[in-house]
């Protein structure tokens, strides 16, 4: 059972019973998501531990004022994708670099990195590509990859519908453009290995 | 229309498998946690609001003590005047540190609202960086305190090189680069909002 050692004798209220038990059922339910949520916006495995610890705790100080005006999972995603868009807008020279998925063909070829071979790598090569897009973008992106709906993304961020229809099929076409470059970068490979026995 | 498959049945090589099944970390604290999280976060920033607080008034009192010792009315008035800068600025800096209350709006936002605003706020700081840093003050209070040594210098140009030259130098570089810089950051970041705002008036009912 939970103690609230910080609070001394001071009785604990039902709003705050509410809060920490919001906050359980959503780090039982969402933490695998919000970790991967966290790791596109932060590469480092040290400030990406530091992003989700905010973005916990952001969560948990947010049920405070939860008022069901909208569902759990919009909640925990708003706050989520604002914390960790927070992160990305403080640092300048990550910021400026940044491009919008309309734009990202124009990004020069010797930035991508290597064909993917693996699953390791594909991710690797995933999240190079989540990594590139501008907040926005990266919230659909990621929503996407995490198996939303049109709604879902478009209440999420406040885009409207057809702005998400949009944006996740250009997301789609640059996406099987990269798995596709990988398959058949896999199959030459292949084919050359079996050639060569 | 986005859910074409469920989760479990897309093939190895979509990217949404790629993603969904990369290793995570089971992250969660206990509630006991989280208090004792905010609270020491709480305290952090107030020890960081009180250092910018005591930094500026000890650049203060150095010019304050300067203030005093000084005689003539000029140099006087420009001392008075980076004195209330110093403390303008250990006052705007330490309401950025200070913990502010910005859940409820961060929770209930759209993402595209918070990251409009979030972008906005960097816009207006760079638009009106003179009002906001008090670099009006600032530069009054340099010139007034500069200005009469300057015109006294003014009969032994060797002097006047040697004393003023190393200082007007500078002050001409930061400008070069600080201004353009402000200018253009307030630009990129005005493009991006129209953008976003764009993207909110088609939603608008």
């Amino acid at each position: 059972m939970t103690t609230f050692a910080v609070r001394g004798p001071e009785p604990i209220s039902a709003e705050e019973v509410s809060q920490d038990s919001l906050y359980e059922q959503t780090a039982e339910d969402y933490g695998p998501s919000l970790d991967r949520l966290a790791r596109a916006y932060e590469l480092d495995p040290e400030a990406r531990r530091d992003l989700l610890q905010e973005i916990h705790l952001q969560l948990w100080r947010s049920f405070a004022y939860f008022d069901q005006r909208c569902s759990l999972r919009t909640w925990v995603y708003r706050v989520a994708h604002n914390v960790a868009t927070g992160h990305v807008i403080r640092q300048r020279r990550i910021r400026d670099r940044l491009v919008s998925i309309e734009n990202i063909e124009t990004v020069p070829a010797s930035d991508q990195v290597e064909f993917a071979v693996g699953q390791t790598e594909a991710l690797e090569r995933l999240s190079a590509l989540i990594q590139r897009l501008k907040p926005l973008d990266r919230q659909i992106i990621v929503s996407y990859l995490e198996g939303m709906d049109g709604n879902s993304m478009s209440e999420i961020t406040g885009l409207s519908p057809a702005n998400v229809s949009m944006k996740v099929h250009r997301i789609k076409n640059i996406l099987r453009r990269a798995f596709q470059e990988r398959t058949f970068e896999e199959r030459r490979f292949e084919e050359g290995g079996h050639h060569a026995k | 229309m986005l859910n074409e498959f469920p989760m479990n049945e897309l093939p190895a090589n979509d990217p949404r498998s790629v993603w969904k099944n990369q290793t995570t970390e089971a992250f969660k604290m206990s509630a006991d946690q989280l208090r004792r999280k905010a609270q020491q976060r709480q305290r952090k920033s107030r020890i960081e609001a009180v250092y910018t607080i005591i930094f500026g008034l000890m650049v203060f009192v150095f010019f304050a003590r300067t203030f005093v010792r000084v005689h003539e009315v000029a140099p006087r008035m420009g001392l008075g005047l980076v004195s209330l800068w110093c403390i303008n600025l250990a006052y705007q800096r330490s309401k950025r540190f200070w913990p502010g209350r910005r859940v409820p709006d961060a929770a209930l936002d759209t993402t595209l609202q918070s990251y409009r605003s979030e972008l906005e706020k960097r816009r207006d700081y760079a638009r009106h960086v003179w009002r906001k840093a008090g670099l009006g003050f600032l530069f009054l209070g340099m010139a007034t305190f500069v200005v009469p040594g300057l015109i006294k210098s003014l009969d032994a140009p060797r002097l006047l090189l040697l004393n003023f030259g190393p200082f007007f130098v500078l002050l001409a570089i930061w400008c070069a680069i600080f201004f353009p810089m402000m200018k253009r950051q307030q630009q990129k970041l005005q493009q991006e909002i129209e953008g976003l705002r764009a993207f909110e008036r088609e939603n608008r009912p």
